[in-house]
C-alpha cells in the first residue's frame, strides 16, 4: 500500500531568502526599466517633485538588498545547519541524468531521472546561472551607485571595482551590460515560474507550495 | 567624536599642511635656482592685456581651490604662476587635429590662464614654431639634450601602431610618430598627454580602427599624465603644471591617469540640469517645452552620468558656458573608447542597435519574452496531452487498492 507523507525539503532560511529575493528582483526590474528609459512628468513645479530620486532611491536600497541576500544564499549553500547544499548545484556533472532530464522535459519519456540531489541536472545549470546573474548585476550595480558617491560603503566598494570598471570599457559599458543582464533575469522568471507550476502539475510533489511550507510530498510504500 | 580627538585631527592637518608648505617652498626656491629666466615678466602681460592685479589675486584663490588646497597656498600659486614661463616644454603632435591646441590659444577674452599658456616657453611646438624642416628638427634635439630630464613632455595625439607606425610619418627624417615618442619622452621629467587623443586614442582608436592608433601609454608602455577630454579644459592643464612646479611632482592620478582634482567627480553630479533628472522632467526632442525649460537631457542621450570629468565646475571659454548649459547632452569625451561605448551620442545607451538595423536590447528582449511565452504555451498544452492519462492510471490504481 501506498501512503503519502510529507518531507522537510526547504529550510526557513532558504524559503525567506527566496521570497525576499524574489521581492527584490521584481522592484529591481520595475524600478530599473524606469530609470532606463523614463517618461517625464510635466504638470507641477520641479521644486514639488522627486519621482526620478525617489525611484532610484528604491532601486538602489533594493539593489543592498539584493547583494546581501546574495551573500546570505552563498553562505547558506555552504554553511546551513539544515542543508548545504553546495554539492547540489553540481547535479549537471552526471551526464546520463542531464540527457535523460531533457528528454522529459520535451515529453519523449515520461519519467524523469532518479536524482539524490536538491536540484534536477539542468536545474542545477539554471540556479549556478542565476547566482551569476544575480552577482554581475550585483557587481554593475554597485560600481553605478558607488560612481555617485564620495564617501562611505559604496564609496569604497566602487574603489575597489574600479580595475573592473576600466576593464570592462567605463561606467558606460558598465551601464549597458547592467541593463542586458535585466533582460536575463526577465527571461528566467518567466521560465522558472512555469517550470515550478509544470513539475506541480506532472510529478504531483506539491512543488509550488514548497516554497511556502517547506515541505514536499512522497509516496512511500508500506 | 569627542572634543579632544578633533583638536588632534585638527593638529595632525594642520602639521601636514605645514609640511606641505615648506616642501613647496624649498621646491620654489629651486626652481628659481635651476631653471632658466623667465623669459616674459607676467604681471606686465596680465596689465597690457587689462587683467587687474585684482583680477590674478581672485583667479589664484580659484586656482587653490580647485587644487583642493588650503587658502594659505595662495601666494604659492601667484609665484608659481611667475615662475610659469621657466618650465621648459616639448609639445609634440601625432594623429591628431589640433584642435586642443586651438581650444587653448583661442578664446573671446583671453583670461589669466590663457596669458599664462601664452608665456609658457615653448621649446618646441609644431604649429606655433616659425622653424621648419632640418631646423625644427635640430630646435627639437637642442631641447631634448639641454634640458634632459627637465622638461615636460606634452603630447598630442594618438599613435598609429600599423605599418610599423608609417601611417604617421613626421619631419625631414621621416620618423615615425612612435619613433618620436620613444626619444623625447624617455628624457622628459614627465609626460602629459593633452585631450583624449593622446590619453585614451579617441576617434583614430575607434572602431574599427584601420591604423591600430592607440593611446601614448599603450603604445610606449610608460605612464602618462592624462588631461582628457576632447577638447579639455585649460584649467586642467594648467592647474597640473602650477601643481607640479609648487611641489615639484604630478598631482594624485586616478586609476585612469587622469588628475583627481580634475576628474574625480561625475558631470552628473554636479550637473546645473540634475534636480530636473530627480524631479523625472526630461526633453523628449530636440527644441520642445522641455527644452526651452531647460530640463534634464538624460532621454536625448545625454552621457553626463557615465563621464568623469570637471566641466560643469570650470565651464569653457571664460567661464561663458559648457555643452549641458548650451543645451546639447555630454558626449562622454573623457572617458576612453567614448565613441564606442557612448554610442548613439544622441539616444539613451539601450538605444544602442545590432547590425545597424533597428534592433536594439529592448526590442530583442521583448522578442525572446515573446518567444518563451510562446514556447511554454505549446510546451504546455503538450504536457496536457502526454501526462493526461497519469491520472487515469492513479485513480485506477487508487480503485484496485
Amino acid at each position: 500500500m501506498e501512503k503519502i507523507t510529507s518531507v522537510r525539503e526547504w529550510s526557513v532560511a532558504i524559503r525567506i531568502n527566496h521570497w525576499a529575493m524574489a521581492l527584490s528582483i521584481f522592484i529591481l526590474i520595475v524600478t530599473g526599466l524606469y530609470i532606463a528609459s523614463p517618461f517625464t512628468l510635466a504638470k507641477g513645479e520641479t521644486v514639488s517633485k522627486f519621482f526620478m530620486g525617489n525611484v532610484r532611491y528604491a532601486h538602489i536600497l533594493f539593489g543592498v538588498i539584493l547583494l546581501f541576500l546574495f551573500i546570505w544564499r552563498v553562505y547558506l549553500a555552504f554553511f546551513s545547519r539544515f542543508h548545504a547544499d553546495w554539492k547540489d548545484f553540481l547535479a549537471w556533472t552526471n551526464i546520463k541524468n542531464f540527457i535523460h532530464q531533457i528528454k522529459f522535459y520535451l515529453l519523449i519519456t515520461k519519467e524523469g531521472p532518479e536524482y539524490k540531489t536538491l536540484y534536477g541536472p539542468l536545474q542545477s545549470l539554471a540556479y549556478i546561472g542565476l547566482l551569476f546573474m544575480v552577482f554581475v548585476i550585483c557587481v554593475t550595480g554597485l560600481i553605478l551607485m558607488g560612481a555617485g558617491y564620495h564617501t562611505g560603503f559604496t564609496y569604497v566598494a566602487a574603489t575597489i571595482l574600479r580595475p573592473v570598471e576600466n576593464l570592462l570599457g567605463g561606467l558606460a559599458m558598465i551601464r549597458y551590460i547592467h541593463h542586458i543582464f535585466t533582460w536575463f533575469f526577465i527571461l528566467f522568471i518567466v521560465v522558472h515560474i512555469y517550470m515550478a507550476f509544470w513539475y506541480d502539475a506532472v510529478l504531483k510533489k506539491g512543488t509550488v507550495s514548497s516554497m511556502i511550507s517547506g515541505n514536499i510530498f512522497k509516496r512511500v510504500k508500506e | 567624536m569627542a572634543k579632544g580627538n578633533h583638536s588632534d585631527y585638527k593638529k595632525m592637518i594642520d602639521r601636514q599642511y605645514k609640511d606641505l608648505m615648506k616642501h613647496c617652498q624649498e621646491h620654489m626656491e629651486q626652481v628659481e635656482k635651476n631653471l632658466p629666466e623667465s623669459t616674459d615678466d607676467l604681471h606686465e602681460m596680465l596689465r597690457a592685456r587689462g587683467i587687474s592685479r585684482r583680477e590674478f589675486v581672485k583667479w589664484t584663490s580659484a586656482i587653490t581651490a580647485a587644487l583642493m588646497l588650503p587658502p594659505i597656498f595662495r601666494p604659492m600659486v601667484a609665484k608659481a604662476a611667475e615662475n610659469f614661463s621657466r618650465l621648459p616644454i616639448v609639445w609634440l603632435h601625432f594623429a591628431e587635429c589640433t584642435g586642443c591646441s586651438e581650444a587653448f590659444l583661442r578664446s573671446s577674452y583671453p583670461n589669466v590662464d590663457d596669458i599664462l599658456l601664452e608665456t609658457i616657453s615653448l621649446e618646441y611646438h609644431e604649429t606655433l614654431m616659425a622653424a621648419s624642416g632640418y631646423q625644427a628638427e635640430q630646435n627639437l634635439e637642442k631641447a631634448i639634450h639641454d634640458f634632459a630630464g627637465k622638461f615636460i613632455c606634452v603630447i598630442e595625439g594618438a599613435l598609429p601602431r600599423g605599418l610599423d607606425g608609417k601611417y604617421l610619418t613626421l619631419g625631414p627624417k621621416g620618423k615615425t610618430g612612435i619613433q618620436v615618442a620613444k626619444e623625447v619622452t624617455s628624457k622628459a621629467a614627465a609626460v602629459i598627454c593633452i585631450g583624449s587623443c593622446s590619453a585614451f586614442g579617441n576617434i583614430q582608436a575607434a572602431n574599427p580602427n584601420p591604423t591600430d592608433s592607440v593611446s601614448i601609454s599603450k603604445a610606449l608602455g610608460i605612464s602618462t599624465v592624462n588631461i582628457a577630454g576632447c577638447p579639455p579644459n585649460s584649467v586642467n592643464f594648467t592647474g597640473t603644471l602650477l601643481h607640479y612646479l609648487m611641489f615639484g611632482g604630478l598631482p594624485a592620478l586616478d586609476s585612469l591617469g587622469r588628475p583627481v582634482w580634475a576628474y574625480g567627480k561625475r558631470i552628473h553630479d554636479y550637473c546645473e540640469r540634475r534636480p530636473h533628472y530627480d524631479a523625472s522632467e526630461f526633453v523628449e526632442e530636440w527644441g520642445d517645452a522641455a527644452a526651452l525649460k531647460g530640463w534634464c537631457l538624460y532621454k536625448v542621450g545625454c552621457k553626463g552620468p557615465y563621464t568623469y570629468a570637471n566641466c560643469g565646475k570650470v565651464r569653457f571659454n571664460d567661464g561663458i558656458s559648457w555643452p549641458i548649459m548650451a543645451g546639447h547632452g555630454c558626449i562622454g569625451c573623457t572617458e576612453p573608447g567614448f565613441w564606442d561605448t557612448m554610442a548613439p551620442l544622441e539616444k539613451p545607451l539601450p538605444d544602442k542597435s545590432y547590425g545597424g538595423g533597428e534592433k536594439t536590447v529592448d526590442k530583442i528582449g521583448i522578442a525572446l519574452t515573446g518567444v518563451a511565452a510562446a514556447g511554454i504555451a505549446a510546451h504546455a498544452v503538450a504536457s496536457a496531452i502526454r501526462h493526461r492519462k497519469d491520472d487515469r492510471i492513479n485513480t485506477e490504481e487508487e480503485k484496485h487498492d
